[in-house]
C-alpha cells in the first residue's frame, strides 16, 4: 500500500504539523476491532448494526466529520432515533443560542483582508488555535486592538492592548452603554469606560472594523450572553459606520455538520431525529456530557475522523459504543460491547467538503494519500442499509 | 421499457397552444411521446384521469431554497419549526421511511422543501440569489432538496472585481468574459443583480443608491451595472435575461426608479423580480400608494421586460435577501425582534429579517393589493411569473391560495374585505374583474418560467418533453385543487398520489456553460491572490465534484442559444 509521508507545503502552521504527525504508514492496514480484538469490516459492521438495533435512545456525538459524513449520519440518525451533538457542542450551543435569541452581524475573511483598517480582538489570542489567522486577514494598513486580553505575540507591530485584566462581561456592559450614547464619566467604572470610549471614537473614524472573538474562550457557562452583547454592540455601531463580527470557531467539522443538519432538518445540532415523531431541538437538554452522566442514553456512536479523540470521560462503562475514528484512536477496555472502525480523514484519505471558519465558504478537500480506509459516509450508509427493512 | 399513459384528462399545455383539450399523454423512458406505437401499456402504468386536468409540472423561477441566507433563516427561527403543523405528516398511505424528518413553515429544511413542492405538483425551483463565494453551499443544499430539479442565478454587479473593471472602463469584452467565467465556475443558470452596486456601496457606508446616483467609492451608477450585465448576457447567449432585484426595494416612491430600470437595458431582455416590492407610490395621507397600474402599463408597452410578482401572503415569514443596504433599513421592523446581517467575501451580502404581514396594517394590506393588481393588470401572462419570492413575501406553500385569489373574483373580494379599510379604499383591486383561466395559470406557473429560463424540454407536454407532469382533480375550490394533485410524475415516474409521496429521487441541476475567452482567468487569479482569503484554484466547481455536491442528481446543461 502506498502511503508516502505527508508534509505541509508552503506553511509552518503548527496545528497542521501536529495533526499530520498523527498519520503514519500503518494507518492503511489498521483493522476494525470488537472489544479490542482485530476483526474484519463485515463483522464489525454487523456488531455495530446490532448495537444500534438494540438501542432505544442512542446518541451520535463527536461528529467530527465532513459534509458527506453529516448527510449520511442524518439518515442513520432518523433510522435509529438518535440525538445529535458535537465534540465542540458547548461552544456551538453558545453561538446557536445567541443567534436564535437576537441574530448577528457578521463579516468574512476576505472582507476583513480587503476592507478592514481596524481589527478589534475581544478576549482571545487568535493564533493559539488559528495560527494562520493573521496571514489570512491582515493587510499592512490594519491596526489591531486587543480588548480584555494581552496582545497576541503573533500579531503585527500595529497591535496594542487595552483593559487586559478586565472581565469581558464588565467590558461588554460598559461598551453597550457607550455605543448607545451614554457618557463615559457618568458610568460606574469611569476609568474603564474612558478607554472604551476612546476605542469607540477610533472605530468611528475607521472605514471598516472587524470584531474578532472566539466563542470557546469566552467565559462559560454564559458565553452566549457575551456573544449576544458583541453582536448587539456591532449592530449599534452600524447605524453610523461599518463593522462586522467574525467568530473563530467551528473546528473539527462542528460548523460543517451544524450547517448540514440545519439545512436538512430545519434545526441545528442538539436535536433528536426520528421517523414519525417531531424533531426535538434543545441546546441544554441534549448536551453529551449530561446525557451520559444522567444515563439517558443506551448506545453511543462516537465519530472522530480528524484526530484520535478519546471517548467522553462521562461515558458509563456499560453503554455499548461504536467508534468511527481516526486510525490512531485507542480506548481502554470496557465492559460493554465496543466496536472500533478506523475511517478516512477528509483531506488526507478522502475527498470532502468543509465550511471555512467564517461559515460562508465551503472548501473542497482532496485526498493527500491513497489508503483504503472507508469514509464516515460509507460506514453510515452501510449501517442504514442494515437497519432498513428490505 | 414499458409505457405509461395518462388517460382522458383535459390538457392545458400553453407552450403547444393546447387549451383544455381532452387527450391521452403517453410516456416512454421518462419522456413524453406522440404515439404508443402499438406497444402495450401495463395496467399499473395506465392512469385513468377522466374528468381531471393535466399540466406540466410547476416551475418556480424565484424561490430562496438554498444557500447561506436560507440556512441562517432556519437557524434564526426555531420557533417557526416548532410551530410546524406538518412536521410529522399524517399520511397513512406513505411508508414509514418515505420522508426523512424535516420541518419549518417559512424556512423549512431542504428535505421538507422538496417533499412539499413535489406533493403540490411542482417539479422544479430555482434559487435566485447565489453568492458566488457561497456557490458550493448553495448547490449542496439544493442537492439535498429531493425530487425537484433546481438551479441558481449567481449574483453579480456587487462583486468588487466587476465594479473595479467597470470603474476602470475596461473593455466590455473582458467584462463579458468575466461574467461568462463566473457563471461557468459556479454552475449557474443565470445572473442576478441585487440592488445594483448597492450591496457594495453599503460596505463603504453608503445608505442609499438610486439608479443614476454614483457609488461612493467607484463612482459608477447602478444603470452602468445593468447596461453592462444585460449586454454581457445577451452576447453570451444565456437564455435567462438578467434577473434584476431593482434599487430602492420597499421604499415609497420606488416606482420611478423601477420604471427607469426597465429602460436601463437599452431594449435588451431584462427580468424584474419580485416587482411588487418595487411598485410603491407616495400618494395619500400616509405617503404610500400603489404604483401597480404604472408598472403594468410599462410592462405592457415593453416586450423586452418580464417580471415575477413577489406576492405577499399574510402571516409570519422571514425575509432573506442579498440586499444588505435595504435589509439594514428594514431591521427595526423585524418581528420577532431579531435579525442577521453580513458582508460576504467582497462579492455579496445577506440580510435576514423575520417579518409578520398583517391584514390590518395599511402598508401590508396595500402590498398584498399591489401584488394582485400587477398579476391582473399585465396583459401578457407569458411575461409574468407567479412567485411569492419564497419566503420573503410568504412561503411557497401559499401558491394554491394565490392561484385561487387570481382565479376567483368573489373569493378575492371576500379576502379584500378583511383588510385594512383605508388600504382597500385606496385601491382599484375591487374594480378589476379579471379572473385568470386554467390556461393562464398554466402559463404563469410552468410554461412561462420554462421559456424564460431556456428549458426547452420542461414546462410543456409536447413530444420530447421530460415527463414532469401534474394531474389535478377538477374542483371549483382552486386552492384545494392545486394543493394535492391526484398524480405527480417526475421524469415519467409516479412520485406522488393525492399528496402522498411514493418515491423521493434526487432532483437534477440545470445550468449553462456559455462560451467565453478563458484568458480572463488570469485576471480573476491576480485579483483573488491580491485581495481574497481563499485560493483561485478552489473557486470553480468541476462536473465530477458537482455530482457529489448534488447528491447524484442529473446534470442538466441548458443550451446557450441566441434569443
Amino acid at each position: 500500500m502506498l502511503t508516502a509521508s505527508l508534509e505541509a507545503l508552503n506553511t509552518t502552521c503548527p496545528r497542521l504539523t501536529r495533526s499530520l504527525a498523527t498519520f503514519t504508514s500503518k494507518d492503511a492496514t489498521k483493522k476494525p476491532q470488537i472489544n479490542g480484538q482485530d476483526t474484519d469490516l463485515t463483522t464489525a459492521l454487523s456488531e455495530a448494526a446490532k448495537i444500534l438495533e438494540q438501542a432505544r435512545r442512542p446518541l451520535f456525538s463527536g461528529l467530527a466529520t465532513d459534509i458527506a459524513g453529516a448527510r449520511a449520519l442524518y439518515d442513520l440518525a432518523a433510522h435509529s432515533g438518535a440525538i445529535l451533538d458535537h465534540l465542540h457542542g458547548d461552544v456551538l450551543a453558545a453561538s446557536t443560542l445567541a443567534l436564535q435569541d437576537r441574530g448577528a452581524f457578521f463579516t468574512t475573511l476576505s472582507e476583513i483582508r480587503s476592507r478592514a483598517d481596524l481589527i478589534v480582538v475581544i478576549a482571545c489570542e487568535p493564533s493559539r488555535c488559528y495560527p494562520r489567522f493573521y496571514e489570512r486577514v491582515l493587510n499592512p494598513q490594519t491596526d489591531i486592538v486587543f480588548v480584555g486580553c494581552d496582545t497576541d505575540p503573533a500579531a503585527s507591530t500595529n497591535a496594542k492592548a487595552i483593559l487586559p485584566n478586565t472581565d469581558p462581561f464588565d467590558i461588554l456592559a460598559l461598551w453597550s452603554a457607550l455605543t448607545e450614547g451614554r457618557n463615559a464619566n457618568a458610568l460606574g467604572d469611569a476609568k474603564t469606560a474612558q478607554q472604551l470610549e476612546a476605542l469607540l471614537e477610533r472605530i468611528h473614524t475607521a472605514h471598516y472594523t472587524a470584531f474578532v472573538y472566539e466563542p470557546g474562550t469566552l467565559p462559560a457557562p454564559h458565553a452566549a450572553l457575551a456573544i449576544e452583547a458583541i453582536n448587539r454592540i456591532v449592530k449599534t455601531i452600524n447605524r453610523t459606520t461599518r463593522a462586522g463580527t467574525l467568530a473563530l470557531t467551528g473546528d473539527d467539522g462542528a460548523l460543517s455538520v451544524n450547517q448540514t443538519v440545519t439545512w436538512l432538518s430545519g434545526f441545528p445540532l442538539r436535536t433528536r431525529v426520528a421517523y414519525g415523531v417531531p424533531l426535538e431541538h434543545d441546546s441544554h437538554r441534549y448536551r453529551t456530557d449530561d446525557l451520559l452522566r444522567r444515563k439517558e442514553i443506551d448506545a453511543l456512536l462516537w465519530i472522530s475522523s480528524f484526530g484520535p479523540e478519546p471517548l467522553p470521560s462521562s461515558l458509563p462503562d456499560d453503554v455499548p459504543t461504536i467508534i468511527l475514528g481516526h486510525p490512531a484512536t485507542t480506548h481502554a477496555a470496557r465492559n460493554a460491547s465496543t466496536v472500533f472502525i478506523p475511517v478516512a480523514t477528509p483531506g488526507i484519505d478522502s475527498n470532502g467538503h468543509l465550511f471555512r471558519v467564517d461559515a460562508s465558504v465551503v472548501v473542497p478537500l482532496v485526498a493527500a494519500r491513497d489508503t483504503a480506509l472507508p469514509t464516515v459516509a460509507a460506514i453510515a450508509s452501510e449501517l442504514v442499509r442494515a437497519r432498513r427493512p428490505q | 421499457m414499458s409505457l405509461t399513459r395518462i388517460r382522458g384528462a383535459a390538457v392545458y399545455d400553453p407552450a403547444n397552444g393546447i387549451d383544455g383539450v381532452r387527450r391521452d399523454i403517453i410516456i416512454r423512458d421518462g419522456r413524453i411521446v406522440d404515439h404508443a406505437q402499438s406497444e402495450s401499456i401495463p395496467p399499473e402504468r395506465d392512469f385513468d384521469a377522466s374528468g381531471m386536468i393535466v399540466m406540466a409540472g410547476g416551475i418556480d423561477l424565484h424561490s430562496h431554497i438554498g444557500g447561506g441566507k436560507t440556512n441562517l433563516s432556519r437557524l434564526l427561527l426555531p420557533e417557526d419549526h416548532r410551530n410546524d403543523a406538518r412536521a410529522v405528516p399524517d399520511k397513512p398511505g406513505e411508508g414509514r421511511y418515505m420522508r426523512l424528518p424535516s420541518c419549518g413553515t417559512c424556512a423549512p429544511g431542504t428535505l421538507a422543501t422538496g417533499y412539499r413542492y413535489a406533493e403540490m405538483g411542482y417539479t422544479a425551483a430555482f434559487e435566485p440569489a447565489m453568492v458566488a463565494s457561497n456557490a458550493r453551499h448553495t448547490h449542496l443544499e439544493m442537492g439535498d432538496t429531493p425530487i425537484i430539479d433546481h438551479g441558481a442565478y449567481v449574483m453579480m454587479g456587487n462583486d468588487e472585481l466587476f465594479l473595479q473593471m467597470l470603474a476602470a472602463k475596461e473593455d466590455f469584452e473582458r467584462m463579458r468574459d468575466y461574467v461568462g467565467w463566473t457563471i461557468d465556475a459556479n454552475k449557474a443558470l443565470g445572473v442576478k443583480v441585487v440592488n445594483p452596486g448597492g450591496i457594495s456601496a453599503f460596505k463603504f457606508n453608503q445608505r442609499s443608491l438610486d439608479l443614476d446616483e454614483a457609488h461612493v467609492h467607484y463612482g459608477i451608477a447602478p444603470r452602468d451595472v445593468l447596461r453592462t450585465l444585460t449586454r454581457a448576457l445577451s452576447e453570451l447567449r444565456v437564455p435567462h435575461p438578467l434577473h434584476v432585484h431593482a434599487s430602492n426595494l420597499g421604499v415609497p416612491g420606488n416606482v420611478q426608479s423601477t420604471l427607469a430600470t426597465m429602460d436601463a437595458s437599452d431594449g435588451l431582455p431584462i427580468h424584474l423580480t419580485h416587482i411588487q416590492f418595487h411598485s410603491y407610490g407616495t400618494e395619500g395621507p400616509l405617503k404610500f400608494s400603489s404604483g401597480a397600474r404604472a408598472i403594468a402599463e410599462a410592462v405592457n408597452a415593453r416586450p423586452n421586460v418580464t417580471i415575477d410578482v413577489g406576492q405577499i401572503i399574510f402571516g409570519q415569514t422571514v425575509s432573506a435577501s442579498g440586499d444588505t443596504m435595504m435589509q439594514f433599513r428594514n431591521a427595526p421592523l423585524a418581528r420577532p425582534r431579531k435579525w442577521i446581517l453580513g458582508d460576504i467575501e467582497c462579492d455579496g451580502g445577506c440580510g435576514v429579517v423575520p417579518f409578520r404581514y398583517r391584514e390590518q396594517s395599511f402598508v401590508n394590506a396595500l402590498q398584498w393589493i399591489i401584488g394582485l393588481e400587477i398579476f391582473l393588470l399585465v396583459d401578457d401572462p407569458w411575461r409574468v411569473s407567479m412567485t411569492t419570492d419564497h419566503p420573503n413575501g410568504g412561503p411557497f406553500t401559499s401558491y394554491p391560495h394565490l392561484i385561487r385569489l387570481l382565479m376567483d373574483k368573489p373569493f378575492r373580494d371576500e379576502q379584500l374585505d378583511k383588510l385594512n379599510a383605508d388600504a382597500k379604499a385606496a385601491s382599484v383591486l375591487s374594480e378589476i374583474t379579471r379572473e385568470l383561466s386554467l390556461y393562464e395559470i398554466a402559463i404563469i406557473t410552468r410554461a412561462g418560467p420554462a421559456r424564460l429560463l431556456g428549458l426547452a424540454d420542461r414546462g410543456h407536454l409536447g413530444a420530447g418533453a421530460a415527463a414532469d407532469i401534474a394531474v389535478y382533480r377538477e374542483d371549483a375550490d382552486r386552492e384545494r385543487m392545486f394543493t394535492s394533485p391526484a398524480f405527480v410524475f417526475k421524469d415519467g415516474e409516479l412520485i406522488a398520489r393525492d399528496g402522498t409521496l411514493l418515491q423521493t429521487p434526487a432532483g437534477g441541476i440545470h445550468f449553462v456553460t456559455p462560451d467565453y475567452d478563458r484568458a480572463i482567468e488570469q485576471r480573476v487569479r491576480d485579483y483573488t491572490d491580491a485581495n481574497l482569503a481563499g485560493r483561485f484554484e478552489n473557486i470553480a466547481i468541476g462536473d465530477d465534484e458537482m455530482c457529489t455536491v448534488c447528491n447524484g442528481g442529473k446534470l442538466l446543461p441548458v443550451a446557450c442559444e441566441r434569443r
